[in-house]
C-alpha cells in the first residue's frame, strides 16, 4: 500500500516468541506528531514498553523505523533508526544508520518493524515485498557481519541486510547492528538487544516506491537544498574529499582532542599522523556515499603490506579515528584503520570500544588492573596491544570480555568509576568539554548518554555554523544547545542525514518534509516536533531512572594542562541553569507540566 | 612564525606547514600567502583585498580570529597560525 505522503502506510509487528507476523496500519496521528524514525520509533516504544524493562529480556521490544523522507529523492534520505532501551545506559537508545537498508524496507512496503519477545532458536526475518517470514539462522549464528551479509545475498539475491556479529550474540553492551556491511546503528548496544532476541538478521528486498504529497513542490525544495549542499564548502567539497577525519587537525588546533583517556589534556603533537589528510595519502581507496547522498563522506580503505593489519573495508570516521588514536595514544594509522575494520566486521561501536581500551590503558598504567588480568601490558601508545585487545573483545576471548562491558563497568570493577569518560554510562566522543564548553553541556544533557550528534555544538563553537560562538565561554550555550537538540531530533526523524545540516538549515529540512507529507505547518511548528521528541525521550528516561545531568569529575575539576584552553575546566553548572531555563524545565532538569501540556505529551 | 595548512589548503601549499616572517597582522599574512601561492588568493581573499569570511578559518595560537581581533589580529614571531577551509565532520 502506497499512501502517497512520504509513508507507505504499514508497520510489521513480529513476535519472535510465537513466530506470528502482523501487518498494521501506521499510526498517522503519532507520525504527524513525532515525524518518523527516531521520534516515531520512540513514541511507539514508549506506548508499548515499561520503562523499567530489562533491555536484554524478552519483555523488551526493538523497533526499526524509517522517516517520511527515507527512500525519497530528498537530500541524503537513506536513514533509519533502531529504538529500544539501551543495555549500555539503561535509558532510551536510538541508533541511526545510513546505507541502503532503510529505503529498501520502505520499497518493500513497510515503514517500520516492531520486534517483540524472543525466539527459541536463532532466526532471521526475510522480507520480499509482501512475503514476510522468519527463517532458521542456526547456520548463521557465530558468524561475522560480512559472511552473514554475503550468505544472505547468495541465498536471497539482491537484498539489503542488517545483521549482528558475534558480540551482539554474546550481549556485548555496545554491540551494533550493521547494515550494508559497514553502516552501523552503532551506539548504546542495539546489537545486544537484537542478539538477546535470537534475531540474527533482517533481510529485505523491495520493489515498490515511495510517493510524496506534492511532487512538484517537493522537487523544488530538493533542488534548492541540493544547490546549497553543492555550493557549501563542507558538504560540497570537504567531506567528500577528506571525510570526517579531516577534523582531527582542526579540533587538535583548538586544544580539544582528548588525549590518553583525557588524562593528559587535549592537544597532541602526533595528531596529524591520524588525520584525514594522512588517510587520503595512505589507506584511502575512494570515497563513497549512502543512498541518495551527494556528500559522500564514506571512506573505502585498504591496508596492504602490514601483515596482520592487512584488510579491506570502510572508515574510520573521525570519532573512531580519535578513540583508537588520541584516546589510546596510538599514532599508527594502519592500526587505527584495522581496529575500525574489526568493529565493522563484528558489529561493535568503535567510540565506546576505543574509549574503553583507553580507560583500561590508564587503569593499567596506574596499577589498578594487574597485567595478569589482561595477559600482556596495555599501555598508551601500544598499537599492537590496542588491536589485539580489540580482536579479543570481538572474539569474546579473555580480558576482551571485560572490555565488552564498556568503560563505566570496567572502571567500576577496578575501583575507579570516575575514570570512565562517559555520561550516563555511554562514552563521550572526540571533543573535550573543557576546551569546547558547549559540547560538555551537550554530553551532560544528551538523552542517550555521551554523544556528539544530539545537538553537535561543535558546529557553532568551532566551525561557526550557523553563528560563531567562542568555545571557551558559556554565554548563550544553553539556548543554542536547546535549539540544536530540537533540530537534530527533527532531522533524525525525517530520515535524512544529519550531515546535511552543515549546508542546509531548518527552512530546507522543513520544506522537504512539508511537501512530502502534505503539511501546511510553519517551520517553527515543525521544529516544535523536535522539541516534543526531546521531551518525550527525557520523560522516558526519568521513568527509567536516569542519572543526573553531569560530566566525569575529570572534566569538572582537572584543568587542561596545555593548549589554547590551558587552565580550563568545564563550567557545567552555569550552562545547565541556562539550558534548563531555555527548555522551560525545573532547576533540577525536569520537564514542567506546562511544557508537557504545550507539547501535548501525556507520557 | 609557523603557519600550518589543513585539509585541501595543504595540497595547495604542498606542505603541512612553513615558516614565514611575521607580518603585522592576519590580513597581511593572507596577502603574503597569496603572493607565495597565487592559488590561495581567490580562496582566502576577495578581489578588493578583504578577507573571505566564513568559508575560511584562521586560527592564531588555536583561537579563531573572530574571537580575537579578526583579520586585524596582530602577529609576532612567537605566534602560530593555522589556515584551513571550512571543514566539518563528526
Amino acid at each position: 500500500m502506497t499512501r502517497g505522503n512520504g509513508w507507505v502506510g504499514t508497520i510489521l509487528r513480529v513476535n519472535l516468541t510465537d513466530g506470528t507476523i502482523k501487518k498494521e496500519p501506521l499510526n498517522m496521528k503519532d507520525a504527524n506528531d513525532f515525524v518518523g524514525a527516531r521520534g516515531l520509533g520512540t513514541k511507539y516504544y514508549c506506548n508499548e514498553v515499561d520503562p523499567k524493562v530489562d533491555p536484554l529480556s524478552p519483555e523488551n521490544k526493538m523497533i526499526f523505523m524509517t522517516g517520511p523522507l527515507t527512500g525519497t529523492a530528498a537530500c541524503s534520505a537513506g536513514r533509519y533508526e533502531v529504538v529500544s532501551k539501551a543495555p549500555l545506559t539503561g535509558i532510551i537508545g536510538a541508533a541511526n544508520s545510513g546505507g541502503h537498508f532503510g529505503p529498501e524496507l520502505k520499497y518493500a512496503g513497510y515503514d517500520g518493524i516492531i520486534f517483540e519477545g524472543k525466539a527459541d532458536h536463532p532466526v532471521y526475518l526475510h522480507i520480499d515485498d509482501e512475503l514476510v517470514e522468519l527463517l532458521d539462522a542456526t547456520d548463521l549464528w557465530g558468524q561475522g557481519v560480512h559472511p552473514v551479509t554475503e550468505a544472505m545475498e547468495e541465498r536471497h539475491g539482491k537484498v539489503r541486510v542488517a545483521t549482528i556479529g558475534t558480540p551482539g550474540e554474546r550481549g556485548v553492551l555496545f554491540a551494533a547492528i550493521m547494515n550494508d556491511k559497514n553502516r552501523a546503528a552503532g551506539r548504546g548496544g542495539m546489537g545486544a538487544v537484537m542478539g538477546s532476541k535470537n534475531l540474527k538478521a533482517v533481510v529485505v528486498r523491495g520493489t515498490g516506491g515511495v510517493k510524496v504529497a506534492n511532487p512538484e513542490g517537493f522537487m523544488n525544495e530538493i533542488t534548492r537544498a541540493r544547490t546549497m549542499l553543492r555550493e557549501h564548502p563542507v558538504t560540497g567539497a570537504g567531506l567528500g574529499a577528506l571525510g570526517t577525519e579531516v577534523l582531527v587537525n582542526m579540533i587538535n588546533e583548538v586544544g580539544g582532542l582528548p588525549l590518553h583517556n583525557a588524562r593528559d589534556g587535549a592537544f597532541w603533537d602526533k595528531a596529524d599522523d591520524t588525520s584525514g589528510e594522512r588517510l587520503a595519502q595512505t589507506y584511502l581507496v575512494k570515497n563513497q556515499g549512502c543512498f541518495g547522498c551527494t556528500i559522500a563522506c564514506g571512506r573505502v580503505t585498504k591496508i596492504e603490506g602490514r601483515g596482520n593489519l592487512d584488510g579491506f573495508g570502510e572508515g574510520p570516521e573521525y570519532e573512531a579515528g580519535w578513540s583508537y588514536g588520541a584516546a589510546c595514544g596510538v599514532n599508527d594509522l594502519g592500526a587505527i584503520v584495522k581496529a575500525n575494520f574489526i568493529c565493522n566486521e563484528q558489529g561493535m561501536d568503535p567510540i565506546t570500544l576505543g574509549s574503553t581500551v583507553a580507560c583500561a590503558m590508564e587503569l593499567f598504567e596506574m596499577g589498578a588492573i594487574p597485567e595478569s588480568d589482561i595477559g600482556f601490558p596495555l599501555r598508551f601508545g601500544d598499537a599492537e596491544a590496542m588491536v589485539k585487545i580489540t580482536q579479543m573483545c570481538a572474539d569474546g576471548e579473555g580480558f576482551g570480555n571485560v572490555i565488552g562491558l564498556g568503560s563505566y563497568r570496567l572502571a567500576e570493577k577496578y575501583g575507579h568509576p570516575e575514570l570512565s569518560m562517559s555520561t550516563k554510562k555511554q562514552e563521550m566522543p572526540a571533543y573535550d568539554g573543557r576546551a569546547i564548553q558547549g559540547i560538555g553541556l551537550e554530553y551532560a544533557t544528551s538523552n542517550r548518554g555521551g554523544c556528539h550528534v544530539r545537538g553537535y555544538m561543535i558546529s557553532p563553537e568551532v566551525m561557526g555554523i550557523p553563528v560563531k560562538m567562542d568555545p571557551l565561554t558559556t554565554e548563550g550555550k544553553g539556548a543554542m544547545l536547546k535549539t540544536f537538540q530540537d533540530l537534530t531530533a527533527l532531522c533524525d526523524s525525517t530520515g535524512i542525514c544529519l550531515f546535511t545540516t552543515f549546508g542546509i538549515g531548518l527552512p530546507e529540512i522543513a520544506g522537504q518534509y512539508r511537501e512530502a507529507v502534505g503539511s501546511t505547518e510553519t517551520d517553527e511548528e515543525i521544529l516544535l516536533k523536535g522539541e516534543r521528541i526531546w521531551n518525550l525521550e527525557k520523560r522516558f528516561n526519568l521513568e527509567a531512572g536516569v542519572e543526573k545531568d553531569t560530566l566525569p569529575p575529570r572534566l569538572l575539576r582537572e584543568a587542561l594542562p596545555s593548549g589554547p584552553a590551558k587552565g580550563k575546566v568545564n563550567e557545567l553548572q552555569t550552562m545547565l541553569a541556562d539550558y534548563y531555563e531555555a527548555r522551560n524545565w525545573t532547576a533540577d532538569g525536569i520537564p514542567t507540566q506546562e511544557k508537557l501540556d504545550e507539547l501535548s505529551i501525556t507520557y | 612564525m609557523l603557519v600550518k595548512f589543513f585539509a585541501t589548503y595543504r595540497q595547495i601549499a604542498g606542505c603541512k606547514s612553513c615558516d614565514v616572517p611575521a607580518p603585522g597582522n592576519v590580513l597581511a599574512l593572507m596577502e603574503a600567502l597569496s603572493k607565495r601561492w597565487p592559488e590561495f588568493r581567490n580562496l582566502i581573499l576577495n578581489e578588493d583585498g578583504t578577507d573571505k569570511g566564513d568559508d575560511v578559518i584562521i586560527m592564531v595560537n588555536g583561537r579563531h580570529i573572530d574571537h580575537l581581533d579578526g583579520v586585524a589580529t596582530k602577529l609576532t614571531e612567537d605566534d602560530y597560525v593555522a589556515v584551513t577551509p571550512l571543514v566539518a565532520g563528526g
